[in-house]
């Protein structure tokens, strides 16, 4: 009578919530290479942590941005000379899909939506 | 204190022992919500190897390759991905999808890199050793070749097949290209001259093909059968035919084996001198598409259209990746132990 082969465990799936790529990972720390050119690896630490600073300044500055947008009416300037108003909801944690309501489209109004970020040029709206 | 020396046989009688088969168990990687169309694994990188599948779900994802765990997910297709490749350090990703192109991705962030617009479905994507040129087919009939230095410049454009090209291939150091298609033929081209070098022309479309460079072996199936071709001469070595109409096979890294998968949805490992089926394996609930060995040989890894991948081990019962053995010695050990304390009242010095 054959014996089932043990495993330690099954596969990990994927995380509902990301798109993975884990950048605490030791392959991503290892190999990825920032977007500014300064932050090579052999650029000095001055240099670095000005960098650093301006960085963590942009993003908090964004993501203050994105939490003072919700509920408030926001105009999309899109690719292919698209314009949208809508009210915008949230965004998800890797500024894939922004959800909105009352998006005002040429075809009409959607009551719910997502709109695909890697389509959105800018956005403005009031503060 | 009396030591009995008693064989080892009394204990654990050695046929019991010898008929301690195992079976094999494969592990399911879900995550994919449609049918999986195709795999592909890198090289061995310093951190280990990996593995891409391509969905019609177009979301293809890239997964630790001895565990299947998922690392994450290429998002930007709008279409279902038909074809996907890493490269040999796996930095770099290449993806061939429904929605007309074919994208280039960062495989350390995930980040889309470069996308290239097609004129049609695109199916298959591979690239040179080097990483720098990214062979496009599909269906649109043409072999495009882009070079990734230079992405805006045009691709070089290769005319000759009648009908949609399923799979192309660099080969022979990549100077040369191998693509099937639709038109049932496989034909090679050279890269530097563009033109057709040799044509195969078969009874029935090609199901799929692999290409391995250590040897120059082409792996193909048509119909129920699995073929094997030199690569450079284009000379058939050897057919198998299988129990059913086969989608995918691969070669074993050390040519001893290969195995097959198709429409009974069922794995076979057949030994590649003898040709002899060595064994099927049931698991997936959907027919097999595409099957492929991991490049250190340990396991190999299928697609269903049951929307999983499944990894099986070559060795069944050896320690690798998740799969652990219960070495029977360890097991043998213990209940010796135990007999001897019960039956002799031996108390441990």
């Amino acid at each position: 009578m054959a014996t089932p082969v043990s495993v330690l465990r099954l596969p990990k799936g994927p995380d509902p919530n990301s798109r993975g790529f884990d950048p605490n990972s030791p392959r991503f720390v290892a190999l990825c290479r920032t977007s500014i050119s300064t932050s090579a690896a052999e650029a000095d630490a001055k240099e670095l942590q000005r960098e650093q600073r301006a960085r963590s300044a942009l993003r908090e500055r964004f993501l203050r941005c994105l939490l003072t947008m919700t509920n408030k009416k926001v105009q999309f300037h899109m690719h292919e000379k698209v314009d949208v108003e809508a009210t915008f909801g949230a965004s998800d944690i890797d500024v894939l899909n922004f959800q909105v309501s009352d998006l005002h489209t040429p075809i009409g109004v959607q009551k719910e939506a997502l709109i695909r970020c890697q389509d959105v040029i800018s956005f403005t709206f009031d503060m | 204190m009396i030591y009995l020396t008693l064989p080892l046989s009394v204990f654990c009688p050695l046929s019991s022992w010898r008929s301690m088969a195992m079976r094999q168990t494969p592990l399911t990687c879900s995550g994919h919500t449609r049918p999986v169309v195709d795999l592909a694994f890198s090289g061995i990188t310093p951190f280990g190897y990996f593995l891409i599948s391509a969905c019609k779900d177009g979301k293809p994802m890239l997964r630790q390759g001895d565990t299947g765990d998922w690392i994450g997910t290429f998002l930007g297709h709008k279409g279902a991905v038909w074809g996907a490749t890493l490269n040999t350090d796996a930095t770099k990703a290449a993806t061939a999808a429904a929605d007309f192109t074919a994208k280039v991705w960062d495989a350390v962030s995930g980040d889309e890199v470069l996308s290239l617009a097609h004129k049609h479905i695109v199916k298959s994507v591979n690239f040179t050793q080097d990483s720098n040129c990214l062979l496009t087919a599909g269906n649109d009939k043409l072999l495009r070749i882009y070079d990734l230095s230079q992405p805006e410049a045009p691709s070089q454009e290769i005319a000759g097949h009648s009908a949609a090209i399923k799979k192309a291939l660099w080969c022979n150091n990549d100077k040369q290209i191998l693509s099937a298609a639709d038109d049932k033929t496989i034909r090679l081209w050279d890269r530097s001259s563009m033109q057709e070098v040799k044509m195969l022309t078969f009874e029935t479309s090609v199901s799929s093909m692999e290409y391995m460079a250590d040897g120059e072996l082409l792996v193909i199936t048509y119909g129920k059968t699995i073929a094997f071709y030199n690569a450079l001469s284009l000379e058939l070595i050897k057919t198998v035919e299988a129990p059913a109409p086969i989608n995918s096979a691969s070669l074993h890294p050390e040519k001893d084996f290969f195995v097959a998968g198709g429409e009974d949805f069922k794995l076979y490992k057949f030994d590649y001198s003898t040709k002899e089926e060595l064994e099927s394996y049931k698991g997936h609930f959907g027919p097999v598409h595409c099957v492929r060995f991991s490049p250190d040989g340990e396991l190999y890894a299928s697609g269903s259209e049951d929307g999983t991948l499944r990894l099986w081990q070559t060795a069944v019962g050896k320690t690798y990746g998740l799969w652990k053995c219960v070495l029977p010695g360890k097991s043998l050990f213990v209940s010796v132990y135990t007999c001897l304390v019960r039956t002799f009242h031996f108390q441990p010095v």
